[in-house]
């Protein structure tokens, strides 16, 4: 079975910096990939390239057995690709039903008509808990409301592949648990989905895989646990003496 | 059950309840009144008056169109009144076309001269669009002063009117009353389909956000394109009844900067990314224009656009949005609004 995305030695440089670093990975139907790093990995970088809000240096994207590298946004959107912005983007002119109307109007499940994308918007507003501000204008919501609409948007769409880019960044507990609890249900339905997440504890529980990223580069790709037992990775996260102490204590504990 | 029978009925149809009556009611009384009035209450001079009203309603739609929803601030519309005007004077002058026939025929200039412009400019955004496109209109002017030959140069272009070389004969005060007024209804009616379209939602969501446009599937290109045709489309037209109805044309008259001023304070100031907002601005100033020049001859200019200024300062969200917000909280805002756009 073809992968639904493919990332072919993926690159993009800015002037000397390499923001992203020959990376590969290939995501299966269904599948649910973590991307993980710390501030300036890459990992926005890395769904820009997908998405086509930046083209490449290097390197390709396929999606559906499609080369799609370098092609512009609305055409990787009517490769039934959605994505949420880190920053989220409203449009804040329009009501938070209208908004995530936009996203039933357009791309390739476009709905017949006005209405029937604004009935559709409702749909996906009750699913991700901002039905009763459907009215509200975007600018006037908290944290956690302002993602779930940007969220939303990209729902409304009915992607086959979605491209989180922090979804989860400042929301409660609770609130982190109702997202990671979607993700698992829009999993289980079929949908793709590759989140990037600078909490890493959050992402472990619903990733498949999880791709570590640091300075643009891959430093781990693997299942969630061997990732987080990854010495690496706790060196990137938390600096080398830290990692140093954990391994010490680690073989006191191995040789007691 | 629901979304499939609603999928097989036209894009935003809705039920017809007491409200759309009365204001289909007052449309159609407005309708009457506006064709009854040259024959009963107007002098042929106030008659000459209301089609530069609306013929002012005609561009500040077609501004609204590219500079309210798609959110890009052309300064540079002249040009397709101009070109338009142009055409129509070429084709009736030089090769005896019927105005009719050049009418169309300059619609198709403005729209082709739009793509073609608006194909790389429209990759510029905010000031770097707007100076562009006044940049073209400029240069455009140029090259029809450049090219006496086809256009005359400076000295302009006369329409044959009157006599046996007339083409078309001329229709009279009355009759670009008629004209404009026709243009201006057509201008409206577009603003009005596009407003309900999901072309229109296309466009302000584009004007908000760009980049989240093209993330949910907008052709961003192909949307403002087309409503810089459109745009170009209906002024166009209104340079080829202009042209008609002045009978001599020159490219200081017909690229003037004026015009294309006007029709962007007259949208602004009515109401950008509204169907009635440019009705309403284009009105109001064509009016105290009118009114100022008549009674204060030497001071017009000055006061004018002293009262623009205020207007702009006073209501940055235009006339439209400014009563909406009122009515919505009973009150008259006018503090709150200016206080909430921090002024």
């Amino acid at each position: 079975m073809t992968p639904i995305l493919e990332v072919e030695q993926l690159s993009r440089r800015f002037g000397g910096l390499a923001a992203v670093n020959d990376v590969s990975f290939s995501l299966a139907e269904a599948e649910v990939l973590g991307v993980i790093g710390p501030n300036g990995a890459g990992k926005s970088t890395l769904i820009n390239l997908i998405t086509g809000h930046l083209k490449p240096t290097a390197g390709r994207v396929v999606i559906g057995g499609r080369d799609v590298t370098g092609a512009r946004p609305w055409a990787i959107a009517d490769a039934e690709v959605a994505r949420t912005f880190q920053i989220v983007k409203p449009f804040r002119e329009l009501n938070v039903r209208e908004n995530v109307a936009i996203g039933a109007m357009f791309g390739p499940s476009r709905a017949g008509s006005t209405r029937e994308a604004n009935a559709r918007a409702d749909e996906v507003l009750e699913r991700v808990g901002l039905a009763e501000k459907a009215d509200a204008e975007p600018g006037g919501l908290n944290v956690a409301d302002a993602r779930r609409l940007e969220l939303a948007k990209a729902l409304a769409m009915r992607p086959r592949l979605l491209l989180l880019d922090e979804v989860m960044a400042g929301l409660r507990p609770r609130e982190i648990e109702a997202a990671l609890e979607l993700i698992r249900s829009l999993k289980d339905e079929g949908m793709t989905i590759l989140v990037v997440e600078h909490v890493m504890k959050a992402i472990l529980s619903v990733s498949d895989t999880v791709l570590v990223m640091h300075e643009g580069e891959e430093l781990v790709h693997g299942k969630p646990h061997e990732v987080m037992e990854d010495e690496r990775v706790i060196e990137a996260y938390l600096g080398k003496r830290y990692a140093k102490r954990m391994r010490a204590r680690r073989e006191e504990a191995g040789g007691a | 059950m629901a979304s499939v029978s609603s999928a097989t009925a036209p894009a935003g149809v809705r039920a017809i309840g007491p409200r759309q009556l009365v204001l289909g009611g007052v449309l159609l009384a407005g309708l009457v009144v506006l064709a009854l009035l040259p024959q009963y209450f107007l002098l042929s001079s106030e008659q000459r008056t209301m089609a530069g009203v609306f013929m002012f309603v005609a561009l500040a739609q077609g501004w609204n169109l590219i500079g309210g929803f798609a959110g890009y601030p052309s300064f540079g519309n002249v040009v397709f009144f101009g070109l338009g005007g142009y055409t129509t004077a070429i084709l009736m002058a030089k090769s005896g076309v019927a105005f009719w026939l050049a009418l169309p025929a300059a619609a198709a200039v403005g729209v082709a001269f739009a793509v073609l412009m608006g194909l790389p400019v429209l990759r510029l955004r905010g000031h770097y669009f707007a100076i562009a496109t006044l940049g073209v209109a400029e240069g455009v002017r140029e090259v029809v002063v450049n090219l006496d030959g086809l256009t005359g140069g400076n000295s302009g272009i006369t329409v044959p009117a009157v006599g046996a070389k007339a083409v078309t004969s001329y229709p009279g005060n009355t009759g670009f009353y008629f004209y404009f007024l026709a243009l201006a209804l057509l201008a409206t009616g577009v603003v009005w389909l596009v407003s309900r379209s999901r072309f229109g939602y296309g466009l302000r969501a584009i004007a908000q956000d760009e980049e989240a446009a093209a993330a949910a599937g907008i052709n961003t290109t192909r949307l403002k394109v087309a409503a810089f045709a459109l745009s170009g489309l209906l002024t166009a037209m209104a340079g080829a009844m202009y042209a008609f109805q002045q009978v001599t044309i020159y490219p200081a008259r017909l690229f003037s900067v004026d015009i294309t001023v006007l029709m962007v304070v007259m949208a602004v100031i009515g109401g950008t990314g509204t169907v009635i907002g440019p009705v309403i601005g284009a009105v109001l100033l064509q009016f105290l224009s009118e009114w100022l020049r008549t009674n204060y001859t030497d001071l017009h200019t000055f006061i004018f656009g002293g009262i623009i200024i205020v207007a702009v300062v006073l209501l940055p969200m235009g006339i439209v949005s400014f009563a909406r917000e009122s009515w919505a909280h009973r009150r008259i805002s006018l503090l709150d609004t200016i206080r909430a756009y921090r002024l």
